[in-house]
């Protein structure tokens, strides 16, 4: 296969507008979809992250008092009893924020009293004994709170602090790198201590903290600060939907001293959890999908329209001997140019770009894997978009060689 | 002239028709994609009493614990809330024109003709200059005055949805209704204001729904009820009672001044400035001195309301336009050579280069006029499909937010999509029309 690179540049560089429009969107294209891809990326390892909990078959019923003076208490503990009666229902607890709302109280542990010392930020969980059940985690090391245990909140006492907690792993490592952190004490805000009775597996509870989803801390405690309280309920498997109907019915009916705000599973708040994520994502793939399919056509349009400017050069190459995959090569080699000006410009581009995400909106940087992949891909496609016009240009008759236009 | 320059460009369009389509679809697409997150990025952005900019301000003080900052992430941040005893001394001022300290409460509403159920609501407990200050709209009745504010006195003000839900929408200016088991007067409904972003109050979320119901600041204290909206504090010890909790750091109320002029805001500011200095000997405020005033706009800016996620997507929308139009331009370009031949005869009949140029200029004006038409559709139907991804997000309760609001297709998504198709024009017509008219038209006339 003879092919002269300089006529073919001498060429190119003559009639070199069409040819920088189309090296311009490759440009462009590459650093797109190589920062889209990286984002998106990231966002689906962050919708992928287990929730640690079974979401899929626990639902929660908001319930709130009519006034002030009502008593949530009995009706707290009447509604347990209801639920937990519920054939099908694996355990029921109360809480005062719901998994994955990203709607709860937050708190900090210290290794030394009086906020001395090495500490971290947890989410509170206020759960009773049935609390791990319910969530669905299991513990890891140490035992589940018993029933003496649990205290009552009440509204003038809102940070209650209970002599002992189960922390996450996430926490238990987080305090005690390197160590056992079951029977330590750490020491809440007020420097009263804490002992660590229990280590559970990682689990999502009510507030997202930061980089953090798993740091949580459980309280054993029945809700009260406030005048409405939440009910996780778990149920067997297939069964959630039957069993939030008929609870829901009930426990609107039972008393007339209060109101379910509404009951949801905890699979919707996961669902909504993501959804932000998942919108960008999709944003991101759709307008990425579009700005590739405008460029190959970007592509084919420019082969397209070399092929036919130059119908009669291809005749004339043709009946002077070239072979048909001579003529096929002309053109993917003048095409491969063109990609590989557009993707040497689209490298900066890309890299600037990302480099300018990270520090503008503090996204991770750009790995250069995505890079490599992205250029190979546009690379791949862009040969492809070239490949039926080269083909129709093999396809030229000799004999147009001898006619006039 | 142009009606024969449009008949012209008609023809080449019948003479190209996948070519034209192509190009038509591709300024759409991407006119349509701007629209989108330019609606979006709009209304996240936008300063729902941007008339009142320069005149309300955001009352901060920074009160929060002496060891570190109340936000780790922004340090030079004072807590975005207040203290109740801040608040109330800094609302003894009679600097400001109008003044108003809020919360939000957990209200039952019952007792409606014709109710059934109670309804929940998130209530804010505010003082009477609410309304008048933010120039909230009133269908019916209106706000409540300073008195009002004293005694506490039973009145309420619903929104307009909750007085369709409870009402049936009629006038129930004088009506009773119970809230939290109390008999409450209605005495006004408002018009359906929400204001997005819901700037004066940004911790239940910047899009949440505006509020449904409205009583009275001292309500709080009366009933002796803990906020229902965001409460934080850093002190070791909690607050064993009600007034424990009332004389406590924990910070907790919103508070917002009318300040029509500069001198008024010096003096709001050193009247803040001076109770600082006392509180602080008295051994409060061991922070910095942190004092702010802050006007609408800047609130939104500093507390982050526009997500980083709109404003890549605004970036790339544009990104993706400019790639469509790149590729108009280099298909038009390869169009008007291609036919440089007539072009060339054109000009030796003697049409002239301004003649040659704007000829094609109509043609280009012509696809842009209908890649925008299009570009409208796309964009339309985009924000459908924004209203039906977000739907997740803006459902359920417990910390939902109202994004489907802001995908509402309106004047603004319009009036881009023109500037946008008369850029567009320019951008992708100007070149190739230019290089057309300035070719000599003897090398057009030989052949190949």
């Amino acid at each position: 296969m003879s092919l002269s690179i300089r006529p073919m540049l001498a060429s190119l560089l003559r009639s070199r507008t069409g040819a920088i429009l189309v090296a311009l969107q490759i440009t462009i294209a590459l650093a797109v979809m190589v920062n889209a891809v990286w984002i998106v990326s990231q966002r689906i390892v962050d919708i992928e992250q287990p929730t640690g909990i079974d979401d899929h078959n626990t639902f929660v019923v908001a319930i709130a008092g009519l006034t002030s003076h009502f008593d949530l208490s009995s009706a707290l503990s009447e509604d347990l009893d209801y639920l937990r009666g519920l054939p099908g229902v694996v355990a029921a607890t109360a809480t005062e924020s719901v998994p994955l709302t990203g709607d709860g109280q937050s708190t900090e542990l210290w290794l030394q009293p009086g906020q001395r010392g090495h500490s971290f930020a947890v989410g509170e969980m206020q759960l009773d004994t049935q609390g791990l059940e319910t969530l669905g985690t299991s513990l890891l090391a140490g035992r589940n709170f018993n029933s003496s245990e649990i205290e009552h909140s009440t509204p003038w006492k809102l940070d209650l602090t209970p002599a002992d907690i189960i922390v996450t792993r996430t926490v238990a490592k987080a305090l005690f790198p390197g160590e056992n952190a079951l029977g330590r004490v750490v020491y809440d805000t007020a420097g009263k201590p804490i002992t660590i009775i229990g280590i559970t597996r990682d689990f999502m509870g009510a507030i997202g903290l930061g980089n953090a989803p798993y740091a949580y801390a459980i309280y054993p405690q029945i809700p009260g600060a406030y005048g409405a309280y939440f009910c996780l309920v778990r149920t067997v498997p297939g069964r959630l939907d039957a069993i939030m109907r008929t609870a829901q019915q009930h426990l609107a009916a039972s008393n007339p001293n209060r109101v379910i705000f509404f009951t949801h599973s905890l699979a919707f708040y996961h669902h909504r959890m993501n959804a932000n994520d998942r919108n960008m994502a999709i944003f991101l793939s759709t307008v990425t999908a579009l700005i590739l399919a405008v460029t190959c056509l970007g592509i084919f349009g420019l082969a397209t329209y070399n092929v036919s400017a130059r119908t009669k050069q291809i005749g004339t190459r043709r009946a002077i001997g070239a072979r048909k995959r001579d003529i096929v090569a002309y053109f993917m080699v003048e095409n491969a140019f063109i990609l590989t000006a557009g993707v040497v410009a689209g490298c900066v581009l890309a890299l600037a770009t990302g480099y300018w995400l990270s520090l503008q909106y503090a996204l991770p940087r750009l790995d250069l894997y995505f890079l490599v992949g992205g250029v190979l891909f546009l690379w791949i496609i862009g040969q492809l978009a070239a490949w039926q016009p080269a083909r129709r240009a093999a396809s030229v008759s000799p004999s147009v060689a001898t006619r006039t236009v | 002239m142009i009606s024969y320059y449009l008949r012209l460009a008609s023809k080449s369009f019948g003479r190209t028709p996948g070519l034209t389509t192509l190009m038509v679809c591709a300024i759409a697409l991407g006119i349509g994609a701007c629209i989108v997150t330019l609606t979006v990025y709009h209304a996240m952005s936008g300063n729902p009493i941007w008339w009142k900019n320069n005149v309300l301000y955001a009352v901060t003080m920074d009160s929060w614990d002496p060891a570190q900052p109340a936000d780790t992430d922004h340090p030079a941040l004072a807590p975005s809330q207040l203290t109740y005893r801040d608040a109330t001394y800094l609302m003894s001022s009679d600097i400001p024109r109008r003044k108003a300290m809020m919360t939000v409460l957990l209200g039952m509403l019952n007792g409606a003709p014709g109710q059934t159920t109670p309804v929940p609501t998130m209530t804010r407990a505010t003082t009477g200059d609410f309304f008048p200050m933010f120039d909230a709209p009133f269908e019916y009745g209106g706000g409540w005055d300073a008195a009002a504010d004293r005694e506490s006195a039973p009145v309420i003000v619903l929104s307009h949805e909750y007085n369709e839900r409870l009402f049936g929408g009629r006038d129930s200016v004088g009506q009773t209704i119970q809230w939290n088991g109390r008999q409450f007067r209605v005495i006004g409904v408002l018009k359906d204001w929400q204001p997005t972003p819901k700037f004066y109050d940004l911790n239940e979320g910047a899009f949440a729904q505006a509020d449904n119901a409205y009583v009275p600041f001292n309500w709080t204290r009366t009933l002796q009820e803990l906020p229902a909206g965001h409460s934080s504090d850093w002190e070791a010890n909690s607050p064993g009672t009600y007034p424990g909790y009332l004389a406590s750091e924990a910070v907790w109320i919103e508070m917002w001044v009318e300040l029509p002029t500069a001198a008024s805001r010096n003096r709001m500011l050193s009247f803040m400035n001076s109770y600082w200095a006392a509180q602080r000997r008295a051994g409060r405020f061991q922070r910095p001195l942190n004092n702010h005033l802050t006007n609408v706009s800047e609130w939104l800016k500093i507390n982050g309301v526009v997500s980083s996620d709109t404003s890549i997507l605004l970036r790339l929308a544009f990104a993706f336009l400019a790639v469509c139009l790149i590729n108009t331009i280099g298909i038009l370009l390869a169009k008007f050579l291609k036919r440089s031949a007539v072009t060339g005869l054109l000009r030796a009949l003697g049409a002239s280069r301004r003649q040659i140029f704007w000829q094609h200029l109509v043609e280009v004006g012509a696809i842009a006029c209908a890649g925008a038409a299009a570009g409208l559709i796309v964009g339309a139907l985009g924000l459908k499909a924004v209203q039906i991804l977000y739907a997740a997000a803006s459902s359920g309760d417990a910390g939902a937010s109202n994004y489907t609001a802001l995908a509402h297709f309106d004047v603004v998504g319009v009036a881009w999509a023109l500037a946008l198709a008369a850029l567009s024009t320019v951008a992708a017509g100007l070149y190739p029309a230019w290089t057309v008219g300035r070719l000599p038209p003897s090398r057009y006339l030989k052949s190949q």
